[in-house]
């Protein structure tokens, strides 16, 4: 498989992942580019027997985007002294009802993260726990702890 | 809502790229085939490493051959010098320079030493045939021939008499039958004893001569038949002296085994050198292991600390919102 079919075969998925972690759409799009770029450097490192090019191509994008947040932490740090932080476009995708957007919202980035690699990208235990770099078990409790936190968010807002 | 539901409902969820997102990957994408094919050093390493094996497996392994082969030099250089202070041969074919002391006319008995390596058993049984025949064809002799074979090996045992006007030519041709592994020459100047017996003869006869001059008696006839008696004992062991002088005695030794090395290098057996190679990998193993594991316990503490520090970053960046 060459890059150029690795890029269009898991570019919705790069960035649906980057969107739901983040929950910022126009930042997942800027970083959507800067993962595959910053993916077409290190091509020469994927190693097709050490797992998929979706979860290799998903851990580059994990490494971009916590690049992201550290460097919105400091700008937020700075400009939160000066200014309120502006309300931003979440936009999780077409066909969510708002109280289940409004509960994802909600979560943390790391709860939205694993919701997003294990429900809207399918990935098994094993490949999402790759990722992230924790243990299977560790993942499912996650996932397990951020449903339970949906479920309860919807509740309330039924 | 129950949470088959929610997971439903999340799994329905359609999340495309925008157009302008997939035209920008694209061109990125097109980049790469562009791009010439990168230099890793894990392509240097792949064929990097086993040329660096395969230089060091001949350097074992061909280390102790040289060691041998050294200590074999010596031996001979030692064995040469100390005893007759004749120059040492080095393994090969005949040495035409072979040095003889010149006698300068006196009385010497001359005896030398030589070894040879002869590849096969056979070959040791033709030698023997080829150094009677030179002995012959120079006028000596043999006095004593031992032969003998075991398995693959063979040796032989030669004592030659040969001319000493002839003896240059006699260890010249000799060395030519094998490979020299070892030689000695002993020369022992018989000249002085000669001399000496000369001088007792002279006077003995003189005493003789006086003798008869004097009146016959009994007593006078007893002391001259000692004296005649021990003019030619003396006589005859000053001739017998001076025939032996005449043959230089050649020891030569043929055999298919190596002398020259210590008697445990004959017993190692063909995978001595691989023996050797992994006694020494296992001392280095112990050597690294004792070394090395303290070391890589504080690395593997060092690198779990900073995991753990660093796990605790990205969960307190990723506990926002």
């Amino acid at each position: 498989m060459t890059f150029a079919q690795a890029a269009e075969a898991h570019l919705d998925d790069v960035f649906g992942y980057l969107t739901w972690f983040t929950s910022d759409r126009f930042a997942a799009e800027e970083l959507t580019g800067v993962t595959f770029e910053r993916a077409l450097r290190l091509w020469h490192r994927f190693d097709p027997d050490r797992g998929s090019v979706r979860t290799w191509l998903c851990q580059v994008a994990r490494t971009v985007a916590l690049d992201h947040f550290r460097s919105e932490r400091r700008r937020t740090r700075r400009e939160e002294l000066a200014a309120p932080p502006e309300a931003i476009d979440v936009g999780f995708g077409e066909g969510l009802s708002p109280e289940l957007e409004s509960a994802l919202a909600r979560l943390t980035a790391g709860e939205r993260e694993v919701v997003a690699l294990r429900i809207l990208l399918d990935l098994d235990a094993g490949n999402a726990a790759r990722i992230l770099g924790i243990s299977p078990t560790n993942c499912t409790t996650r996932l397990n702890r951020a449903l339970k936190k949906l479920e309860e968010a919807l509740h309330v807002a039924a | 809502m129950s949470q088959r539901d929610l997971v439903a409902e999340l799994q329905a969820v359609r999340l495309s790229a925008p157009p302008e997102l997939r035209e920008r990957v694209r061109l990125i994408a097109a980049a790469s085939a562009d791009r010439p094919p990168r230099f890793t050093w894990r392509r240097v390493l792949v064929v990097a490493l086993p040329v660096a094996a395969a230089i060091a497996a001949t350097v074992v392994f061909t280390r102790p051959s040289h060691e041998r082969t050294a200590v074999a030099t010596e031996t001979l250089a030692a064995q040469s010098t100390a005893r007759a202070a004749v120059p040492a041969p080095t393994t090969g074919t005949a040495t035409k320079e072979f040095a003889v002391p010149s006698d300068n006319g006196r009385v010497q008995d001359y005896g030398a030493t030589l070894s040879l390596r002869i590849p096969t058993p056979t070959g040791v049984s033709n030698a023997v045939k080829r150094a009677l025949q030179i002995t012959a064809s120079l006028g000596g002799y043999s006095t004593s021939v031992h032969a003998g074979s075991y398995g693959k090996n063979a040796n032989a045992e030669l004592t030659l008499k040969v001319p000493r006007a002839h003896v240059q030519e006699a260890m010249a041709r000799l060395s030519q039958l094998g490979t020299i592994t070892s030689e000695q020459v002993d020369v022992q100047d018989k000249q002085a004893g000669l001399n000496a017996v000369d001088r007792q003869i002279s006077r003995l006869q003189k005493q003789l001569a006086a003798l008869r001059a004097l009146p016959p008696s009994d007593a006078t006839k007893l002391r001259i038949a000692q004296l005649t008696a021990r003019i030619e004992a003396l006589q005859r062991s000053e001739a017998a002296t001076r025939r032996a002088a005449h043959y230089a005695t050649i020891q030569l030794s043929l055999t298919t085994a190596e002398q020259v090395a210590p008697p445990t290098h004959h017993r190692h057996g063909p995978l001595h050198g691989v023996v050797v190679a992994l006694t020494w990998l296992g001392i280095g193993a112990v050597y690294a292991l004792a070394i090395g594991l303290p070391v890589i316990a504080v690395l593997l503490l060092v690198y779990l600390a900073i995991r753990t520090a660093r796990r605790r970053r990205e969960d307190a960046l990723l506990s926002r919102n």
